[in-house]
């Protein structure tokens, strides 16, 4: 495969309408020479939902070092959102109005993208990043069915990992973290009291309920798919696990029935909940909002039905991808690949300290990781998640056995599993509520 | 020397006056043209095709898309169901809050001009700004109002406002009303100040007591301008997306997806542009018999 140059210095190539268009570029800066800084002649827009105002203080950091190196290039970063993208993306590929990079958004809408066409593939960026710099395997469930690789790791996250309080666990003489169901409900019931309930699982009609509910039936040993694709859903795993996510309702608060993702994270934060599903945002917020229960923080792999299934986390495998009609590929591929620039790169994962974890050799055991006072404190949690993060899976790619499902991001985004969830927990037979959720299901993977 | 005539006789016209007034309204339709004729025959065409969002690319299905739409696994007349009880609920309340705010500002009272702008703040806040402070209020570990009816005793453990039915309906069209109410008040403000006295003082001289003035002479006076309020309200709310979409998703399940959110849903989440520009279309048609036959019965009592 012929590796195209991610940048190129010269000035080859370059045509009349070019030279006129960059001639007009610096007419018209000239007035505004002594306004501040002249307009870039090339700008890139970047995407991620990773946009809290810390990560977004990195980004500009990188962009700023990236404009010193590149005075005629300029980044423009605009945040999305993980509930939102979906339909962003959708209205950006109709109108031809894509930005140039794309980071932190899942595994399987960069797969979906890709099959439709939408994508460039990333093996240049890859490779100048340098594949061998990536840790083992980490780029694999990017790899396209073409052989190409869809997206490349940006970074890894063990989404729906619990969260515990040592103070609360102590008090209602709970000795250990949970690891089976039955030791959570009961662990939740003990610790439920005044205010503070036992959990914040989401039964929100959104795209954490759905994602969450597909760990749980994971975790009673289930899987929503067949490695070869055909729907798994109807299942006794299935049932298991809607009887013991309806039976928690009591246990979380009235709200969580519109939980998404920052209600449930706040939840526990706030203190109104004794146990947490979510990745390491945690330590960030809780050192920040709630610092008084930060000691008492301990984090465990999800708990599952018995203790003979294995644990089952979440990882949306944070991507990078370009599209394909991006302007300035040349450029962009460029940025792209400095976003792997070790000093920014770091930075860029210390804005949310064990939230997205590193997928570059040595970047964890590096000194300028390890000096950040909360991967200090948590190094044993960052740990734990790491490990959960790398034996972690999604709906795009359920286990290493299965093909990636390039549906995947129709599904969550349909609500189809929320609503199933939803109907169950309002009292509506499971069979009828199976069947309904397996039918919307197989119209998007036949569609 | 000849004087020359004051008026000369008209020279012959380049354009003949049936050609001048088409080319005179021309512009305004070719707008007109542009920003509703086309998207809605692109709508209309759309719709016969099963297009992917992403790319624009698909095969025609003919009425394939109207028949999924209405048929036993489609979600238009469900949604539509919800979007009625939706405009009716929210536009009711707006009416008896619109109108009784608009009785109490017409009166004498102290700073009225104050209390005048104050009711239409609602109005003038951005719907996600709105949509945030009252989810804010319902929050159920830090919301008002859980908080005031615990501490009320009124309740033991917070009410879940959004997420069970009916209250995430009861919900969204107490925060739509208090967002468009001031709408009304405007309306109905404005025709207020234009009854003339001498009407109230009759019907004093008449024995008419409060009621009798509101019933016999307010109303019937408002009659006009609240046939023009509801049918512009309806059809706002009947398309409202935004608000419901900030405060419910649509949820629970389906609860309160109007068809303005299904619309979104198939068109951006499911990717089904064609089976969207289906259901846009039905609305259109459902909205257009519901006032034909709204402007058919008004005409009839008058």
């Amino acid at each position: 495969m012929t590796v195209e140059p991610i940048l190129s210095g010269g000035t080859r190539g370059q045509t009349r309408r070019a030279v006129l268009a960059g001639g007009l570029a610096a007419a018209a800066a000239l007035p505004l020479a002594g306004c501040g800084e002249a307009p870039r002649p090339i700008t890139l827009r970047w995407w991620s939902p990773q946009a809290a105002p810390e990560q977004v203080r990195a980004y500009r950091a990188q962009i700023r070092a990236f404009e010193k190196k590149h005075p005629n290039i300029g980044v423009e970063f605009e945040p999305t959102s993980d509930e939102g993208y979906p339909a962003q993306f959708a209205a950006a590929f109709a109108a031809g109005q894509v930005p140039n990079i794309v980071t932190h958004l899942p595994s399987f809408a960069a797969q979906g993208y890709y099959a439709k066409g939408l994508l460039a593939p990333m093996d240049a960026v890859a490779d100048a990043v340098g594949i061998a710099r990536f840790l083992p395997g980490i780029n694999d469930v990017y790899r396209a069915p073409d052989g190409s690789l869809a997206a490349i790791g940006i970074g890894g996250t063990a989404v729906d990992m619990l969260w515990v309080r040592s103070d609360l666990m102590a008090e209602a003489g709970i000795e250990t973290i949970p690891r089976t169901w039955d030791a959570l409900r009961d662990a939740c019931r003990r610790m439920q009291r005044g205010a503070v309930y036992g959990a914040p699982l989401p039964y929100g009609n959104n795209s954490m309920t759905s994602l969450v509910f597909v760990s749980f039936i994971h975790r009673a040993g289930g899987q929503v798919f067949t490695p070869s694709l055909e729907l798994a859903l109807d299942s006794e795993p299935t049932y298991h696990a809607l009887d013991f996510y309806r039976s928690m309702r009591e246990l979380c608060p009235p709200g969580a029935s519109s939980f998404g993702w920052a209600d449930s994270l706040n939840a526990f934060v706030s203190g109104g909940t004794a146990t947490g599903i979510y990745g390491g945002r945690v330590l960030a917020n809780v050192a920040r909002q709630n610092p008084r229960i930060a000691e008492t923080l301990r984090c465990a792999a999800y708990p599952t039905m018995d203790a003979t299934i294995p644990a089952w986390t979440f990882n949306d495998f944070p991507s990078l991808f370009i599209p394909k009609r991006a302007s300035h590929p040349a450029e962009t591929r460029a940025f792209a690949a400095f976003l792997y620039d070790p000093e920014g790169y770091v930075r860029q994962l210390l804005a949310a300290p064990g939230h997205v974890l590193p997928v570059l050799r040595g970047v964890a055991e590096s000194d300028a990781y390890r000096s950040n006072p909360l991967t200090v404190s948590f190094a044993s949690e960052i740990e734990t998640m790491t490990a959960a993060a790398a034996r972690g899976h999604n709906l795009g790619w359920e286990s290493p056995a299965h093909r990636p499902n390039l549906k995947a991001g129709e599904i969550i985004a349909s609500n189809a599993i929320a609503e199933l969830v939803q109907r169950v927990v309002a009292g509506e037979p499971a069979k009828a509520a199976v069947g309904r959720a397996a039918s919307a299901i197989e119209r998007i993977m036949r569609g | 020397m000849t004087a020359r005539p004051l008026l000369r006789p008209a020279a012959r016209a380049p354009i003949s006056d049936a050609l001048l007034g088409p080319l005179l309204i021309a512009p305004a339709v070719l707008i007109l043209c542009a920003v509703i004729v086309y998207p809605l025959l692109a709508t209309a065409w759309l719709s016969l095709f099963a297009i992917d969002t992403r790319t624009m690319e698909g095969g025609w299905v003919g009425l394939a898309n109207f028949a999924a739409m209405l048929g036993p696994d489609g979600r238009f007349f469900g949604a539509l169901g919800v979007t009625l009880v939706w405009t009716a609920g929210t536009l009711t309340l707006q009416l008896a809050l619109g109108i009784g705010i608009a009785l109490l500002l017409h009166q004498p009272l102290w700073f009225r001009s104050l209390a005048r702008g104050l009711a239409l703040f609602p109005y003038l806040v951005s719907t996600v700004v709105a949509v945030l402070v009252w989810r804010w209020l319902f929050n159920d570990f830090f919301g008002l109002f859980n908080r005031a009816l615990i501490g009320l005793d009124v309740i033991s453990r917070p009410v879940d406002w959004l997420g069970q039915m009916p209250n995430a309906m009861a919900s969204t069209i107490v925060v739509g009303a208090w967002k468009f109410f001031p709408f009304v008040v405007i309306a109905v403000l404005a025709r207020l100040q234009t009854i003339p006295d001498s009407l109230y003082e009759a019907a004093r001289l008449d024995g008419a007591g409060a009621w009798g003035r509101f019933r016999d002479v307010t109303l019937p006076q408002l009659a006009d301008v609240l046939g023009i309020v509801i049918l512009l309200r309806a059809i706002w709310d009947f398309k409202e997306f935004d608000l419901i979409f900030l405060l419910t998703g649509g949820g629970p399940v389906d609860a309160t997806r109007t068809l303005p959110l299904v619309v979104y849903q198939e068109a951006f989440g499911l990717n089904r542009m064609g089976l969207a520009s289906a259901h846009a279309l039905g609305m259109m048609v459902v909205m257009t018999v519901m006032f034909v036959a709204y402007r058919l019965l008004t005409k009839a009592r008058t």
